[in-house]
């Protein structure tokens, strides 16, 4: 036990006097939380800029353009005169769509004879593509309402009537869990523990392999910590201290600053933070241990971790995986701990469901666990002649 | 001349002779290459699981359910009897949308009163939102036009005038370049460029971590090597950005050209950008660490998947300094939404700008610390000797 006590003493003491360990396992992934709370801080894309083709420069037209630059989706920023100029915009960037009213709009919206209104918006960019076309059709929609009222109204109907003839079925539409779609709840929050997946990850293979690695002496911290068992988790243990830390922080940040909802249980949140830091950490670990290089480790870390975030389903739905990428997606602690945080910050998930992605996590950081024992039991058997060597020559 | 066909071959050496770096630029290239798209391979989202709550329980809301489950987008997996249960289906992650049809639903649709209806759509996942809301509204809204079309009928009206009278204005969406909404085609394109960058500037990182000294002259020595970065992607950028979509189905409306005067300057603003960092960071851990890390945040920083014009005013600037950002914008466009040179050309005069930006910074870095690290080699030999006297 004080074996473990001087190998995590010795570890913090290494983290204060290495500027290196400090600045890649603290600095910089706090960096990168706040970067991207930076990047998505506003939450909702507004103002995207959309072209206007407007051919028929009627009233009518002139108040469709109105509605449209009046939805905070959607700033008209460019009038074209023709439809190959508004293409141009597009792709050059500099509009996400354009809306089409052609000639004789006005003339034929009154006679009854449906004109066409057309957004065409870019669907490759298909966050701001979706955003365009949502805030087109509102407007739209709003400006057809308004028009099929006041025609009615015009024959004499009264105004209740008249809008309940022009939509006969209200459809109320209701976001659940996160009703102003805001991507800081949705995308930031996840991607901030994918961030910090990858990083205590690395951070967890560049610290053991500053002990562990070639041309290092590998026989220094286990005979100071009295065993490679107690060495190893006097190494892991501090880590997951500052990582734990560096995830309250964000969270901080994120459920504070920012205004995500936190509506579960803090425990459980807890439990499973741990749990996942120590399941990445086992990940780091196991990479060096298997490769006893660190060059070839951090690049089995990357392969495993860096598309992480696609396997973890935040953008395409784990449902829609194929199998085996659903099954590779369920060893991924962030899976389940983005789950768990889901469940307790925007749905409000009954306790009973709320417990799985938390046992998920526990048996996957106590498989990794058990790998990485097994692993450290053939050094041990690697290392222990020449300890009783040494300990016989100092005897 | 011969310094700079040396420095091109000590380059290539220095890649090829290395194992390590030959699996950060083209092994962990080919394996990302396998993961990383496999997840988005079924491109589309179909038949989202969603609930139907029908507490009218006639032949109208009987009808909208089926019209509903009969859609592409999403499927009917229960008809649970009360709300309290339907949300409990979206707790357990079976059912991602409700469809709320209350009491009173046709009574009041046949006397031509407004007959509302809800929908509840999980909102924690984007994708799955979007599904449930076009899955549901769609059939929806078309009831709703039928009714009153059905009504106006029956009160004598001829059935063009019926249509126009409730909707006035016809609205008609052209969803470009990606007309399905494939998940892969959207955010394949824009990774592979990122990879690329990300794995090349690893390598070349490491590479000029570990060069050994040489006595000709910087300039030189770099046009050598940029010549050697030029010839290695002449290969694998091409294998990236044409044959691996062709392989993956996506879209390519690109043309060799285009891409060719995006990737020069491209190629070279992060093979200098990889010397750059090399030159501060020194040690070859801590390239790959900061580097690995920063992967995500750049693919966020670029604009492409948050719109750039959302990030603040500084950010945005920033994000320029990075050369994925203006090549991904570039590729994107040329590749998926057939941009011809006129569109491109802000973007390649950007790319050749930071060519040149960190070419400079390069040379201004290593002319710096050859100076402080001649002074540190003599004062070492210095105490060697002075070691040696003792």
């Amino acid at each position: 036990m004080s074996g473990l006590v001087t190998a995590i003493r010795r570890e913090f003491r290494l983290i204060r006097r290495r500027p290196a360990l400090i600045g890649l396992t603290v600095l910089l992934p706090l960096a990168l939380c706040v970067l991207l709370a930076f990047v998505f801080r506003s939450g909702v894309a507004t103002n995207l800029p959309v072209a206007v083709v407007d051919l028929d420069r009627s009233s009518l037209s002139r108040q469709v353009v109105r509605m449209l630059d009046a939805t905070p989706d959607i700033e008209v920023s460019a009038r074209a005169d023709s439809l190959p100029e508004a293409r141009s915009l597009i792709l050059s960037g500099r509009a996400r769509g354009a809306l089409l009213l052609p000639a004789g709009f006005e003339r034929d919206a009154l006679r009854g004879a449906r004109p066409e209104a057309v957004i065409f918006y870019d669907n490759q960019h298909m966050s701001a593509g979706s955003v365009v076309a949502r805030g087109a059709r509102n407007a739209v929609t709003a400006a057809s309402g308004g028009l099929s009222v006041s025609l009615r109204e015009a024959q004499g109907a009264g105004s209740l009537q008249a809008t309940a003839a022009a939509q006969p079925m209200l459809l109320q539409t209701h976001a659940l869990f996160n009703p102003a779609l805001d991507y800081v709840d949705f995308l930031l929050a996840a991607l901030m523990p994918a961030v910090i997946q990858l990083m205590a990850a690395a951070a967890t293979t560049y610290a053991v392999s500053l002990d562990f690695g070639p041309g290092r002496h590998a026989r220094v911290l286990p005979r100071l910590a009295g065993g490679l068992l107690p060495a190893m988790l006097g190494k892991l243990l501090p880590y997951t201290f500052l990582f734990m830390l560096i995830l309250g922080i964000s969270d901080v940040g994120l459920y504070g600053w920012l205004g995500v909802p936190l509506r579960g249980s803090l425990l459980l949140m807890g439990v499973g933070a741990a749990l996942f830091i120590i399941a990445c950490q086992l990940i780091g670990a196991l990479c060096f241990l298997l490769t006893r290089d660190f060059a070839r480790a951090i690049s089995f870390v990357g392969v495993i971790l860096a598309p992480a975030l696609g396997y973890m389903g935040i953008g395409f739905p784990r449902e829609a995986m194929p199998p085996l990428a659903q099954a590779w997606s369920a060893l991924i602690p962030g899976t389940w701990y983005i789950q768990l945080r889901i469940d307790q910050s925007l749905r409000a998930t009954p306790m009973d469901l709320s417990v799985w992605p938390v046992l998920y996590l526990l048996a996957i950081a106590v498989a990794l666990g058990l790998i990485v024992l097994l692993r450290l039991d053939r050094m041990r058997s690697a290392l222990a002649p020449a300890t009783a060597r040494t300990a016989r020559r100092t005897a | 001349m011969k310094a700079i066909l040396r420095a091109l071959r000590a380059e290539l050496a220095a890649i090829f002779g290395d194992p390590q770096i030959l699996s950060v630029m083209v092994v962990s290239l080919a394996i990302y290459a396998l993961i990383y798209p496999y997840p988005y391979r079924p491109e589309l989202l179909r038949e989202v699981p969603v609930a139907v709550v029908d507490l009218d329980n006639s032949a109208g809301s009987r009808q909208l359910a089926r019209d509903i489950d009969a859609s592409e987008a999403v499927a009917v997996v229960a008809r649970p009897p009360t709300m309290a249960e339907a949300e409990r289906l979206v707790h357990e992650r079976r059912a991602y949308g409700i469809l709320l049809v209350p009491q009173g639903f046709e009574r009041e649709l046949l006397r031509g009163r407004q007959s509302p209806i809800a929908i509840y759509a999980d909102a924690s996942y984007f994708l799955m939102y979007q599904k449930t809301l076009t899955g549901i509204a769609g059939p929806a809204r078309t009831t709703g036009v039928q009714v009153q079309v059905a009504r106006q009928l029956a009160t004598g009206t001829s059935r063009t005038e019926a249509l126009s009278g409730a909707s006035p204005i016809a609205l008609v969406e052209v969803p470009l370049f990606n007309p399905a909404g494939g998940y892969a085609t959207y955010i394949l394109p824009a990774a592979f460029v990122l990879i690329l960058q990300q794995t090349m500037m690893m390598g070349l990182g490491l590479v000029a971590t570990r060069r050994a000294p040489s006595a000709d002259p910087l300039p030189w020595r770099m046009l050598g090597r940029a010549g050697a970065w030029l010839g290695l992607y002449a290969l694998l950028l091409p294998m990236y950005l044409v044959v691996l979509p062709w392989a993956y189905g996506l879209p390519w409306l690109g043309h060799l050209p285009a891409l060719a005067m995006l990737g020069v300057p491209f190629v070279l603003a992060v093979g200098f950008l990889a010397q750059a960092v090399a030159a501060v960071l020194r040690r070859a851990e801590i390239v790959q660490m900061v580097l690995l890390s920063l992967g995500m945040p750049l693919f966020f920083l670029s604009g492409f998947s948050w719109p750039i014009e959302s990030l603040p005013p500084l950010l945005r600037a920033a994000a320029q300094a990075i050369p994925s950002t203006a090549m991904i914008e570039g590729y994107v466009r040329s590749a998926q939404m057939g941009a011809g040179l006129a569109e491109l050309a802000p973007l390649i005069r950007q790319l050749w700008l930071l060519a040149f930006a960190y070419a400079g910074i390069t040379l201004l870095l290593r002319l710096g610390a050859s100076g402080s690290r001649l002074s540190a080699a003599r004062l070492e030999v210095r105490s060697r000797e002075a070691g040696d006297a003792l």
